[in-house]
């Protein structure tokens, strides 16, 4: 059985691991058809070129930095709250939103910003996307930093409040450093999150903010294109080497 | 004590009260209000759009989604036990494989969902392949269909199952197993008979993971579905945006949510434990 | 020295401050429907920074219009769709002192049925729907029934457009394509749900690249898409459905909510320039409704029988009309029902 499980593992790996890696491939492809004809770098260049990408990639960045900031601070202080003492309200809104379907995260608040925007003089636009980003994070956030909350040994506070220091002195210095790693996983979560959302950043984004994703899907509903497989593979280099990295950090 | 809670817990309690309940709210509201003659929504109060949303027609595409989302479910679970299996009797790679799993998943969504996209065409790889070692003579209609749908979410959404599968897998108590095994039991019935059924709560999770977020699935049925596969998610998206018809939309949306929040109570109460 | 440098530093900032200044203009058109250098050489012209986004349907265009607050200044809806964007107060009436060029139009399109005063909107350019498909298909495509054939199941596409779905399904009854009877437009939904299994997806412009590689053998398409297909691909054919078809203009308008209505005069007169409309039908591919620009085209375009049909082919032509309130509420359930069934 061993042997067994052993070639169904390469199998699963392979599903797993080989369309990227095809799409990879055949981005370096001269041809444009999926007949291998040879080595080009004309696609990357096309896609670097793109003004219009460039913008959007501009734009991704600004909001998944700006969102992820926001979020992870506002999340991890909601659970260190919460961990101390929990908020049902609070807790539920946060479960909620995370099993709602992003469709329609993306819908309501697409209805709550037009609703608000009548009285507000405001339009769609980077403002709205980010909020909405920082919306649909915090419950991620919130998730990671509470688990690494759990394994927190509670006695560390108490003594640092015996030694006199202050509530605040006492989450600063004591509970924040041993919880860096769990932060630093949730900020890491919330920022490919936000970089990779489609659906609800196309139901709220303005004139002035598409993104990434948004010139993505324009370009996949077209069929396929080499341009598009240039664009992935570094979308995919970019955020993979992040992560990879991140582990790397976080295990030394 | 609760001076600093509260300042703690006000942004994010501001934050999902404006930019999650609120919209909700709202949502709630126009649910009941009428559409007006090319879109938008007119103050006329009905219960009309809830009565649309039992029509046969998208009660059918209900029952569709859910059994596309329980099949891709069971697909998952199916595929991703024996890999969780694998990476908790590799020895020391332990953490390498876990990883390779899950590496997949925090790139783009969207991007490997075009993978497949990519793959499944008639001018795509696999036709490719089959047309040249001369297995086919026609392209084979692998794109913009159900099956591409079900690949697509499986491919999605299998690392979700590989992780608690693993994790209730490493918590299993060895001594069990060698127990079976003492008693006379073969390996594939203690797999069975005895470790599958141990490692319930991992299945509950995994399945909980991957039916919920299947059940809303917009993307996938999008760019892999063509016009056939409808989902919940493409009646909602289309009622906002093609069909301007929001008071209906809004209602399937509001279904949706309570049939998933049904869902969830119904498998916490059974699990009895606590999902995170 | 620190107040030299402060002084210097405040003429830098006043410099940029004014460059700054630029005037912006938000533009939202149908994909691939300008030349390249048209907005560029406007831009540069005029001293303005454009941003230009594309759609690929009406109705993406109004859902994000119909807010009344979507940022956008102009944008180029079919005509049909005049009425009900005029009705619900989306449009900037045109002020006429600010468009000189508006002589330039073609004789049709100077009082135009859905808008005889020219109050609401610049028309364009104008497009047929008609099937385009693959020469490999043998017999050739004639009429709209060919594409109710088995023989071209999960190989073919329609618009993803109601008006042009259901104007189809109405032609292949042998109906108008204009009708106000609501039974008409319910045998149609029928035709269009009979249709569907066959189909393997609805798509606007997007299924061009899809003809041209050949992953798609038919579609229902505009003359000028399909003309770009042509052009990438002496495989493509274009046919004009011998039951009749229809022909719709787009019109350029000023949405209401602009704050920059004075540079969007200057856009619409710009796009009025006899040079500028022939520039975009070479590069589009498209038929123009400016009159004036016929003398700058190339004796090839002139002739081109897919943007310019033939007298005898254009006889079973029907202009598009705006609809009553009470047909678009029917024919947009209508669609909903069709893309769910």
């Amino acid at each position: 059985m061993k042997r067994g499980l052993g070639l169904y593992a390469v199998a699963a790996y392979a599903f797993l691991h080989l369309p990227l890696l095809v799409l990879a491939v055949f981005s370096f492809n001269s041809s444009r058809f999926t007949i291998w004809q040879g080595w080009s770098l004309a696609w990357y260049r096309a896609a670097l070129q793109d003004g219009q990408l460039g913008e959007a990639a501009w734009n991704s960045l600004l909001i998944a930095v700006a969102s992820t900031v926001l979020s992870t601070v506002v999340g991890t202080l909601c659970a260190y709250g919460l961990w101390k003492r929990d908020s049902k309200l609070l807790s539920g809104s946060l479960y909620l939103s995370l099993v709602t379907p992003e469709i329609v995260t993306g819908i309501s608040l697409l209805v709550f910003f037009q609703w608000i925007f009548r009285f507000l003089h405001v339009q769609l636009g980077m403002h709205t996307v980010i909020l909405a980003h920082i919306a649909f994070s915090l419950s991620y956030v919130v998730i990671v930093v509470m688990a690494r909350l759990r394994t927190f040994d509670a006695s560390l506070e108490e003594a640092a409040l015996d030694l006199g220091a202050t509530e605040w002195q006492a989450f600063r210095r004591v509970t924040l450093p041993v919880l860096a790693p769990g932060i630093a996983a949730a900020a890491l979560l919330a920022f490919t999150t936000s970089f990779d959302d489609y659906v609800i950043t196309s139901m709220v984004a303005g004139v002035d903010s598409e993104t990434l994703p948004m010139v993505v899907y324009a370009m996949a509903r077209r069929g396929a294109n080499p341009v598009l497989n240039a664009i992935s593979t570094l979308i995919v280099a970019v955020l993979g080497s992040l992560i990879v990295l991140s582990e790397r950090l976080r295990e030394s | 004590m609760t001076q600093l809670r509260r300042l703690f817990l006000a942004p994010a309690g501001v934050i999902m009260g404006v930019l999650f309940l609120v919209p909700l709210a709202i949502m709630l509201a126009y649910s009941f209000l009428t559409r007006g003659a090319y879109g938008g929504v007119t103050a006329e109060v009905t219960g009309d759009n809830y009565q649309r949303v039992f029509d046969p027609l998208y009660a059918a595409i209900l029952l569709r989604t859910f059994v596309m989302a329980g099949t891709a479910t069971l697909g998952c679970l199916v595929l991703g036990f024996p890999l969780a299996l694998f990476i908790s009797r590799a020895g020391p790679r332990k953490n390498l494989y876990l990883q390779l799993v899950i590496l997949p998943f925090w790139t783009s969504f969207l991007i490997r969902t075009y993978a497949w996209m990519f793959l499944l065409r008639d001018t795509g790889l696999i036709n490719s392949a089959l047309l040249a070692a001369g297995l086919v003579h026609q392209p084979l209609p692998l794109l913009y269909n159900e099956g591409a749908v079900f690949v697509g979410l499986v491919y999605g959404y299998l690392p979700f199952v590989v992780l608690p599968l693993y994790a209730t897998l490493e918590r299993l108590d060895k001594n069990l197993l060698e127990a079976a095994a003492d008693l006379g039991a073969r390996p594939w019935v203690t797999l069975t008979r005895v470790m599958i059924p141990l490692c319930a709560p991992g299945f509950r999770a995994g399945a909980l993971l991957v039916f919920i977020p299947c059940l809303g699935a917009y993307l996938t049925p999008d760019l892999l579905g063509g016009s056939k596969t409808v989902m919940v998610g493409n009646v909602i998206q289309n009622q906002f945006t093609t069909a301007r018809d929001w008071p209906f939309g809004s209602a399937v949306s509001l279904l949706l949510m309570a049939i998933v929040m049904v869902l969830l109570m119904l498998l916490i109460r059974r699990g009895g434990e606590k999902l995170v | 020295m620190t107040r030299r440098t402060l002084f210097l530093m405040g003429i830098a900032g006043a410099a940029g401050c004014s460059r700054g200044a630029v005037r912006r203009l938000n533009v939202f058109n149908w994909s691939s429907y300008v030349a390249p250098n048209t907005i560029p050489d406007f831009e540069k012209e005029f001293g303005a920074r454009v941003r230009y986004a594309v759609y690929e349907s009406n109705e993406e265009m109004l859902a994000r219009v119909m807010s009344g607050n979507s940022g956008w200044d102009v944008v180029f809806p079919t005509n049909y769709f005049i009425e009900p964007m005029r009705e619900t107060g989306l449009l900037a009436e045109l002020d006429h002192h600010r468009l000189p060029n508006l002589g330039q139009l073609d004789g049709p399109f100077q009082s135009p049925a859905w808008d005889p005063g020219l109050q609401w909107g610049v028309p364009y350019m104008w497009n047929a729907t008609g099937i385009a498909y693959n020469k490999k298909l043998v017999p050739a495509l004639t009429a709209w029934a060919d594409l109710w054939s088995p023989a071209l199941s999960g190989h073919m596409t329609m618009l993803d457009d109601p008006v042009d779905v259901f104007a189809a399904c109405l032609k292949k009854l042998g109906l108008r394509a204009n009708t106000r009877d609501t039974g008409e437009l319910r045998r149609a939904q029928h035709e269009a749900i009979v249709q569907k299994p066959l189909l393997r997806a609805y798509l606007n412009a997007e299924v061009r690249d899809q003809l041209v590689s050949g992953d798609v053998l038919a579609a229902q398409l505009w003359s000028t898409t399909a003309q770009q297909a042509i052009d990438a691909s002496p495989q493509i054919d274009f046919v004009y459905p011998r039951e009749g078809f229809a022909v719709y203009p787009d019109i350029a308008v000023i949405l209401r909510e602009s704050p920059r209505k004075e540079l969007a005069h200057q856009l619409l007169n710009y796009l009025l320039r006899p040079e500028v409309a022939a520039a975009i039908v070479v590069a589009a591919r498209t038929a123009t409704a400016n009159g004036g620009a016929r003398a700058f085209l190339p004796e090839a375009i002139r002739n081109n029988k897919t943007l310019y049909p033939s007298v005898e082919v254009m006889a079973r032509a029907e202009w598009s009309q705006a609809a009553t309130p009470e047909i678009q509420r029917l024919r947009d359930r209508l669609w909903t029902e069709v893309k769910s069934s």
